[in-house]
């Protein structure tokens, strides 16, 4: 199965994973998980909340991916990184860099963006992704 | 309680097999081990193969291969834990035979990865990570390795030619391996300059796509008289996080040190007593994490220990002298069956390819992507 082949109430399922980034916390331990599951998975305990986390992060690693897998391979290379915010990693894809901008520890913000099409389904997909926080000038130079 | 031993071993080398479908090859890895054993029939079949869906849509696998191979009316069952698959598959014939229900129990491990073109193989690779949250953003198994190797460059300050010394040192090792896939030696200083599949991952830190078999039989030890390879002392396995990157340190694999501590307990093991290990590097950083997980390594230290020779055939325990998944290959949900071949034939002094003289202890390690699972057998001498 590929996301190409996700029926449409599946790509419904996930829209608060894909369109809006909304985590589980553990009114237990506090922890935040990403997707929200059932059940805490750092305590186990089925007291949670759902909170959104809309929120500029800083970026702690990144890979450059050329060999796309399946259909995607036109849109490679794919820029990926890990996100930081609050203490909750998110593995999401970056936008509007280029690879020799790309630096771990850069403040990064989501963004929704158009993903692909699926013409047979008539659904065009869209997600979260990150890009690069603009520095004001002034900042830049003080 | 019954004693399982490994009485006969089948392993084609890994290869692009056009000629060959997926159950001719199952086939193959199977009549191997049975003619070792010097057995016609067993009483269970348990097969192992993560890709068989996508690759021939076959399902009820183990019943069909069965038929195949002319064990029909034997009990059957399939196994599957993603690239783990192998070692669960052998997790399961060992309780079959502990638990008395089955005396001879044949285990087949089998996929085909060149059945398609690389892009559709690297599709359902992906499937490896959790779906739910990485289907949509094409984030496939090579990427995730990409992260992660990022992350420990730069947490330790490793350059990237230090981690090169692993693949080199798998591909020293497949070179002498029969069934090995890649059995030529490389210069470490040809990987950074091999084609970037994730950066910073190329070409030759990741494994070769390849078709393979490779089949045991496993009995109870009271049946097998004193024959066999090797026994069966103890498996373990534990579930970890789906995503490396929810676990506080995204560099431990969390579920093999948990894995590792529940054999401890159930052995009283030192990793000391180990002469030879085969371990889970689907990527140079894969092998790093799981050095420094077990401790074999202190962290940030695993490339550079590999770089200065610490574990060469000649040092306890020797890692991968098959090659690894780097270079003898990993034909996904077959790679585990392979490893504990490979192993049994080590204990029993009849490997082919670099050989140790009177190993007594061998361990064996797969890991689902990066931790969604994993798993340890442990082999002694008979
Ligand atoms: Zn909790």
């Amino acid at each position: 199965m590929t996301v190409e082949d996700l029926s449409v109430p599946a790509h419904w399922r996930r829209r608060l994973t894909y369109y809006r980034l909304v985590a589980g916390r553990c009114k237990k331990c506090g922890r935040l998980h990403y997707p929200p599951a059932p059940a805490c998975p750092y305590c186990g305990s089925k007291d949670l909340e759902l909170i959104e986390i809309n929120n500029k992060g800083k970026l702690e690693t990144y890979t450059i991916i050329y060999s796309a897998p399946g259909k995607s391979r036109g849109r490679a290379p794919i820029i990926v990184g890990v996100v930081n915010i609050e203490g909750l990693r998110i593995v999401s894809e970056l936008t509007d860099i280029e690879p020799e901008e790309l630096k771990t520890g850069i403040d990064v913000e989501p963004v929704l963006r158009r993903m692909d099409e699926d013409t047979n389904k008539g659904i065009i997909r869209y997600a979260i992704k990150f890009r690069p926080v603009l520095v004001p000038k002034s900042e830049e130079r003080g | 309680m019954s004693n399982a031993v490994v009485t006969g071993t089948g392993i084609l080398r890994v290869r692009r097999q056009y000629s060959k479908s997926l159950k001719d090859l199952a086939a193959e890895a199977a009549f191997k081990a049975l003619d070792e054993s010097g057995l016609d029939s067993v009483d269970y079949v348990v097969v192992s193969s993560s890709l068989s869906y996508t690759e021939i849509g076959q399902l009820g696998l183990s019943g069909h291969i069965s038929n195949y191979i002319g064990l029909t009316g034997v009990r059957s069952i399939a196994v599957e834990d993603g690239e783990a698959s192998g070692l669960a598959a052998v997790e399961v014939a060992t309780y079959l035979i502990k638990s008395g229900v089955a005396d001879n129990v044949l285990v087949i491990g089998v996929d085909k990865l060149t059945e398609f073109t690389s892009g559709r193989v690297y599709e359902d690779l992906q499937k490896i990570n959790d779906s739910e949250l990485f289907l949509l953003h094409k984030i496939g198994h090579a990427g995730m390795a990409g992260l992660l190797m990022r992350m420990y460059m730069n947490r330790y300050n490793i350059p990237r030619d230090e981690l090169s010394y692993w693949p080199a040192l798998m591909h020293s090792y497949a070179k002498e391996n029969p069934n090995a896939m890649l059995r030529f030696a490389i210069d470490p200083l040809a990987v950074k300059k091999s084609l970037s599949i994730a950066d910073p991952i190329t070409l030759l830190d990741s494994f070769p796509l390849g078709d393979g078999a490779a089949a045991l039989v496993i009995s109870n030890s009271e049946v097998s008289r004193g024959e066999g390879l090797a026994k069966i002392k103890a498996c373990a396995s534990s579930t970890g996080f789906t995503n490396p990157f929810s676990q506080d340190d995204p560099l431990k694999i969390g579920s093999l040190i948990s894995a590792y501590q529940k054999l401890i307990e159930m052995t009283g093991l030192k990793i000391s007593d180990i002469d030879v290990m085969e371990i889970h590097d689907s990527f140079t950083i894969t092998a790093m994490m799981i050095l420094e997980s077990l401790g074999l390594s202190k962290e940030g230290e695993a490339a550079k220990d590999v770089a200065n020779g610490k574990y060469s055939k000649d040092s306890r325990p020797a890692i991968n002298l098959s090659g690894g998944l780097k270079a003898r290959g990993h034909p996904i949900g077959a790679t585990g069956v392979y490893m504990i071949a490979e192993l049994s034939r080590q204990l029993g002094g009849v490997f082919e390819g670099v050989s140790l003289n009177n190993a007594s202890k061998a361990l064996a390690i797969q890991i689902n992507g990066f931790g969604s699972s994993s798993r340890l057998v442990l082999l002694e001498r008979r």
